[in-house]
């Protein structure tokens, strides 16, 4: 590949203009040249307001290329240090649990760099953190004509539960079977959990709130609270919302009974 | 309203079903257990959409459609399935379901894919 000059910006306490040069064994920003095989991961993230990317390697890039910007981290997605196997892919599959009906196979790779997991193909770059990878296993789809183990993996987006399939040759998707389990594996919290407790995170999944939960399982705050405490702990729930519970002071009875007359027109009774 | 009648052999998903979708303003105009009973209150109830499990006790999910449909060839029904049940799914929309959701699911999806299939 020839090389490629850029004129990029680059955020370091505030955004300056630096020249990068890119072929087909690395990138030159500025003065410093990286090899693709020391670049451990890229991503996109907000900085400062601009759609930016972030280049890893010994120290971190946070880089503008304008409406080059789509082009550069393709490029780079596909190069960068990692382990790639060729595969077909279906993501998403499934958005929390529905059909994605525009979603078709498509042929690349499926990549995987020291914190993501990564869907390339000439049409998309889906970078999975692999800190949102939920779970892995073998299922049998239809693909063509023919029935075909394929393996599903469910990741986060944003809020929501992708589910993506992938089909390769049986020894890759071992391989890679094995690798995710060994990730989520770590993920996993060590403790089990009752079937109260598997309940309760099934309905915070689906999306009910702390009342619809209590509600539909018959328990009160006290004993909910203490469960979200223990997801909580145990690194599986973050806290979103601290509801407050409150009752009258005399001040706040005397209001109730003012307002009550004036939601009654003024009339006794 | 859109009157839906949900079948699952699980009571904890029946209520959690009827919980999303009673909060998005449907109407929950009964819950079977099995296949037979959701037959049953099909025809008493007359719901304009059917959540029905796939793998229960005395009737399945798949009979318990076949049988809807042959009584009411314009019956709405999706299917409610865990993932690794692709082929029932497959059989069960040539049988007529018009979508289906996977298990564990999450609210927003559900009431999007019912209220596509009720046309509100």
């Amino acid at each position: 590949m020839n090389e490629t000059k850029l004129l990029a910006e680059i955020f370091d306490g505030e955004w300056k203009k630096v020249e990068v040069l890119i072929n087909g064994k690395g990138i030159t920003i500025g003065r410093d040249r990286i090899d693709f095989k020391a670049i451990m991961d890229v991503e996109i993230t907000q900085n400062e307001g601009k759609e930016t990317i972030k280049i890893r390697s010994g120290k971190d890039y946070l880089l503008n290329f304008g409406e080059r910007q789509g082009q550069v981290y393709r490029f780079l997605a596909f190069n960068i240090k990692s382990d790639k196997f060729a595969v077909y892919f279906l993501s998403p599959a499934l958005r929390g649990g529905v059909l994605v009906a525009n979603s078709k196979w498509e042929k690349g790779y499926f990549s995987i760099t020291e914190s993501a997991a990564w869907f390339l193909s000439p049409e998309k770059i889906i970078r999975v953190p692999l800190s949102a990878l939920g779970s892995a296993k073998k299922d049998k789809r239809t693909v063509g004509d023919k029935q075909r183990v394929v393996l599903a993996v469910t990741h986060l987006e944003g809020k929501e539960v992708i589910t993506s399939f992938i089909l390769c040759p049986e020894t890759t998707l071992e391989l890679l079977l094995d690798y995710l389990h060994r990730i989520l594996e770590q993920q996993k919290p060590r403790e089990k959990l009752s079937e109260l407790e598997e309940q309760i995170l099934t309905m915070v999944y689906t999306g009910l709130d702390s009342s619809n939960i209590e509600s539909i399982l018959g328990i009160n705050t006290e004993k909910l609270n203490e469960i979200y405490d223990k997801f909580v702990n145990l690194g599986i729930a973050r806290v979103v919302k601290v509801r407050k519970e409150i009752e009258l002071t005399p001040k706040g009875i005397v209001l109730v009974s003012e307002t009550a007359k004036k939601l009654g027109g003024g009339k006794s009774g | 309203m859109v009157k839906v009648l949900i079948v699952d052999d699980t009571a904890f998903m029946r209520k959690l079903l009827k919980n999303i979708l009673f909060s998005a303003g449907f109407d929950i105009v009964g819950e079977a257990e099995n296949g037979k009973q959701a037959v049953e209150f099909y025809k008493q109830l007359k719901p304009d959409i059917v959540t029905m499990d796939i793998v229960m006790p005395e009737m399945n999910g798949i009979d318990a459609l076949k049988e809807i449909r042959r009584l009411d060839p314009n019956a709405k029904i999706v299917m409610c399935t865990a993932v690794g049940q692709e082929q029932m799914v497959k059989m069960a929309i040539k049988l007529g379901a018009k979508g289906y959701i996977v298990k564990p699911f999450q609210a927003p999806k559900v009431i999007e894919e019912l209220k596509k299939v009720a046309k509100v």
